[in-house]
């Protein structure tokens, strides 16, 4: 009995994607006189919420012109939004709005696919020990972080002093490629307030468990207690880290609901590295707020603040705004 | 009688000569004669003193020793060590009765001494009747020199004109004529050398000897041999100083000998006396009050023995313990799911009765009156609801359970049972830092290789691999972590170490975490799998070099392990290193049954 009845749940569900939902768009289309778009358009003001259902009608649209339109080349969207009101028949002197907003929902889709694919090759790129800009990127990354530490040779044990795993940075880069250090260098640059919060925060012991274990301190092993009882991770492979959750939210599609909130028009890299730092900065708080005993719990806290972000992302209204602070303020060029 | 002493001296012409003397002798010759014809047919034609298994003749030493078996039947030692052993036994090859043989097997075996005796004698026989010279020679080298008129007589006197030899009483009564008592005899002892004949030249006496090479074969000269005949021009030199020279020198061969002699004999006491501590046996010991008393003293066999006795008892007391304590599992697995049955099986009555009584009660408000069965409603309503209720609960109950008698059962290397479909067993996955320890995880678990970022903290998955379930824990490598690496150990069955292989620079620094991890007390029975990772990269360091380089043979002296190339990307060699891990952990065989 129970499987009956899901399986007519299941015949009903698709008997209403096949023709139902055709038939009831068509009804309302003849009854209102106005397609679709028009009507998402006109009723949702600009961001997530209406790039959503433009993108979702041009998905299941039977038209292969609207199919195709959320594929298209970025330099062609004005002339599909011609061709699309040209197709159902809207004029454009009468709705001049809607081919604005058309165009601008459309770009934003458009967008976020060229931004995943532009995301994934600058993942896919290895960082080179040959390539003089990689180098130099790395150079930059430690000049932001340790402006009055001069860094002593390009293999160095000083790599571990902002947080990464060994002499040479470059092994920990292999799962993110270059994505990772494109993020932390604009993390650094654009929020160095942030970046440097963190930095020391990761070098220092914690406040609470210092003045708890004030006594232990002079004891030999400071160092073995100063890494139980910093604030735990390391600052770059947690940046890594925290690239990782991003591309994986960007590729989700979870960002969609962000980018397209924020990006009047195409969303680019910048974004996305906005986006990076608005992570970094809410995983810092989150992580002070578990208050984990130790960095063994890392991966816990870590997907516990992914399905909070999920979560967050679910409103269509959310967007994931760093907070810069004022000094870093005019670095920011929208 | 005075040709005839002369044969005997004459050394080479002795053997007829003295036969004959010795027959015309009297009783006592002939008896002897008699004696040893016999012995001579007995030994020719009866050949009783033949081996009964192989017909080969006895010896007096060797091979065909002959040896008494319990029965009293006489094998040759060489058929003796052909007979099928039955246990620590042999069987006489004629009568079946069995020997225990001890430690030395067939060498512990009596010699029939009798039979050897008889043996020695009859060969002694053989040589006195084929060779009388040698006979009449051993006469000349005895000291006891016989009166040559009485053979039961000592001779002591010399009489230098008939040549005899003779005692004091015979010398009397030959010499009591007149010519003759003018003969003169001296005491033995004075008694001059004869000078030997030259054979060519006999009225010369054998003066010289050649020292020529060629000559070597007849080297004896007289004067005239010497002056003109066929020595003549040789050198030469006196025959006394010659023959004193050569005394000489056997008197130092015979000092040789005896030193030898003296060296075997001390070898052979030796032998004796290992074959006694080997053997042990009664040994008469003084105790501190003097009194002898014989006391057994245990051989190193019979210690060797109670060793393995005791090892084995051991054994098999703790493979007892290990039964026991596993059947004591399975006593408890079984009571335990068979409580949980009976009592599954109880609450079906009770559920049973209760849907009957039920039921009962429906049937019985239908045959009810209609203002009845109004007012029954509300009860009948209740009792349908908790109906429900209860087949809602049983069938999520069903849904859980599998109903499977099987009690399948596994045993791990240390003979400990497990009970389940699937033997738990906890890994951890440890390593530098970008080794690979999470490609390798994320490849065992999903077979799908995938760059990873930095592991902080660590990752667990299960990764199930026959009828294994491994729970690998991956523990980031980077070097702040690795103090907090031994809070994983405990309980930890195998530690997967993960050696980048194509990171020659950064070998030395895994070689000393791997010898930090060693050293670690809750690690000290956990197998050890080395992954040298990476060996697809051009230029990798191969298993073997590495072997050698991290000295692991000197560094895991002492535990389980075994060191697998691999490489993450294709998944090579990951499976096989799981194989061993399996098979360390389950006990042979196990594997193949399930």
């Amino acid at each position: 009995m129970k499987h009956f009845l899901r399986v007519l749940t299941q015949f009903f569900v698709f008997l209403y994607c096949k023709c139902l939902w055709r038939s009831l768009k068509f009804v309302v289309r003849k009854f209102t006189g106005s397609c679709e778009l028009q009507r998402i358009c006109y009723n949702n003001k600009h961001g997530a919420r209406r790039t959503h259902k433009i993108e979702s009608s041009l998905r299941y649209s039977k038209h292969e012109l609207l199919q195709s339109a959320l594929s298209v080349h970025p330099d062609k969207v004005e002339k599909t939004i011609d061709d699309i009101m040209a197709l159902k028949k809207i004029n454009p002197d009468t709705n001049p709005q809607l081919g604005i907003s058309l165009q601008a929902s459309l770009l934003q889709v458009v967008g976020y696919r060229s931004l995943v694919s532009e995301v994934e090759k600058l993942r896919r790129e290895p960082y080179d020990c040959e390539n003089a800009e990689h180098e130099e990127m790395l150079l930059k990354l430690w000049k932001e972080l340790r402006p009055d530490t001069p860094l002593t040779g390009r293999i160095s044990k000083q790599w571990c002093e902002i947080g990464f795993q060994g002499n040479d940075p470059k092994t920990d880069f292999r799962g993110m490629g270059l994505l990772g250090l494109h993020n932390l260098l604009y993390f650094a640059e654009h929020d160095k307030a942030t970046a440097l919060q963190m930095l020391q925060d990761s070098l220092q012991p914690k406040h609470k468990s210092t003045h708890t274990k004030r006594s232990e301190v002079g004891k030999p092993d400071w160092e073995q207690k100063n890494l139980d009882k910093a604030i735990g991770y390391s600052f770059a492979i947690v940046g890594i880290n925290i690239t990782d959750l991003a591309w994986s939210l960007l590729v989700g599609g979870a960002l969609k609901t962000h980018l397209y909130n924020v990006a009047p028009e195409i969303p680019n890299l910048l974004h996305f590295q906005q986006t990076f730092c608005y992570l970094m900065q809410e995983f810092h708080r989150f992580w002070i707020e578990e208050d984990p005993s130790d960095i063994m719990e890392f991966n816990r806290v870590r997907s516990k603040f992914h399905r909070r972000i999920l979560r967050q992302l679910k409103n269509p209204d959310m967007a994931l705004c760093p907070h810069f602070s004022a000094s870093d303020l005019h670095l920011v060029n929208l | 009688m005075a040709a005839a002493a002369a044969g005997i001296n004459k050394q080479g012409a002795g053997a007829t000569m003295e036969t004959c003397l010795r027959h015309g002798r009297g009783a006592s010759g002939s008896t002897v004669k008699t004696h040893r014809q016999a012995v001579f047919k007995l030994c020719c034609h009866l050949q009783v003193l033949e081996c009964g298994v192989c017909e080969d003749v006895f010896s007096l030493q060797g091979d065909k020793v002959p040896r008494l078996l319990l029965c009293g039947h006489t094998v040759c030692h060489d058929c003796l060590t052909r007979l099928p052993l039955h246990g620590r036994a042999v069987r006489c090859p004629f009568d079946r009765q069995v020997t225990e043989l001890g430690d030395s097997g067939v060498w512990g075996l009596k010699k029939n001494f009798a039979l050897l005796e008889l043996l020695e004698r009859l060969q002694n026989g053989a040589t006195n009747q084929s060779g009388m010279a040698d006979d009449a020679l051993k006469g000349m080298g005895e000291c006891i020199i016989r009166c040559d008129e009485d053979e039961s007589h000592t001779a002591s006197m010399y009489c230098t004109v008939c040549a005899t030899h003779l005692c004091a009483e015979c010398s009397q009564l030959t010499h009591s004529t007149r010519t003759l008592a003018k003969h003169r005899r001296v005491p033995l002892a004075d008694k001059p050398h004869e000078k030997t004949l030259c054979p060519q030249h006999q009225i010369h006496a054998i003066e010289f000897v050649c020292l020529e090479e060629a000559c070597q074969s007849g080297p004896l000269m007289c004067c005239v041999c010497k002056e003109y005949g066929k020595h003549q021009g040789h050198k030469h030199a006196l025959l006394e100083s010659e023959a004193n020279q050569i005394r000489a020198s056997i008197l130092d061969m015979a000092h040789c000998i005896r030193t030898f002699t003296e060296e075997v004999s001390e070898y052979s006491r030796k032998l004796v006396g290992i074959v006694q501590q080997i053997e042990g046996g009664e040994q008469i010991v003084e105790d501190g009050v003097g009194m002898a008393h014989t006391e057994h003293v245990p051989g190193t066999a019979e210690s060797a023995r109670s060793c393995v006795r005791a090892y084995f008892a051991d054994l098999h007391e703790t493979l007892c313990r290990q039964e026991e304590m596993a059947l004591s599992v399975v006593d408890a697995h079984v009571r335990e799911r068979l409580i949980w049955l009976r009592q599954q099986q109880e609450d079906m009555t009770i559920l049973l009765s209760q849907v009957s009584t039920a039921c009962l009660h429906c049937e019985k408000t239908l045959q009810q009156d209609d203002c009845r069965v109004v007012l029954a409603k509300q009860e009948i309503n209740c009792l349908l609801e908790t109906l429900q209720k209860q087949q809602h609960q049983f069938t999520e109950l069903a849904d859980h359970i599998q109903l499977d008698a099987g009690i399948p059962v596994t045993f791990t290397k240390d003979n400990r049972v497990h009970i389940g479909p699937k033997m738990e067993i906890r890994v951890v996955t440890l390593g530098l830092d970008g080794a690979g320890k999470t490609t390798i995880l994320f490849k065992l678990k999903q077979d799908e290789f995938m760059q990873p970022i930095p592991t902080i903290g660590f990752n667990v998955e299960t990764v199930e691999y026959k009828n294994l379930k491994f729970t690998i824990w991956d523990v980031g490598g980077k070097h702040k972590l690795r103090p907090l690496w031994k809070h994983y150990y405990l309980n930890t069955q195998a530690v997967v170490f993960v050696i980048d292989s194509c990171h020659r620079d950064r070998l030395m620094e895994a070689h000393s975490e791997l010898a930090k991890l060693l050293t670690e007390k809750e690690l000290r029975d956990a197998l050890l799998l080395i992954f040298a990772n990476k060996q697809d990269v051009p230029g990798a360091v191969s298993v073997e070099e590495m072997t050698e380089l991290l000295s692991l043979h000197k560094l895991c002296c002492g535990r389980s392990w075994h060191i697998q190339g691999c490489d993450a990307r294709s998944g090579m060699g990951l499976h096989e290193g799981l194989d061993w891990l399996s098979r360390q952990l389950v006990a042979a065989g196990v594997l193949d049954v399930a």
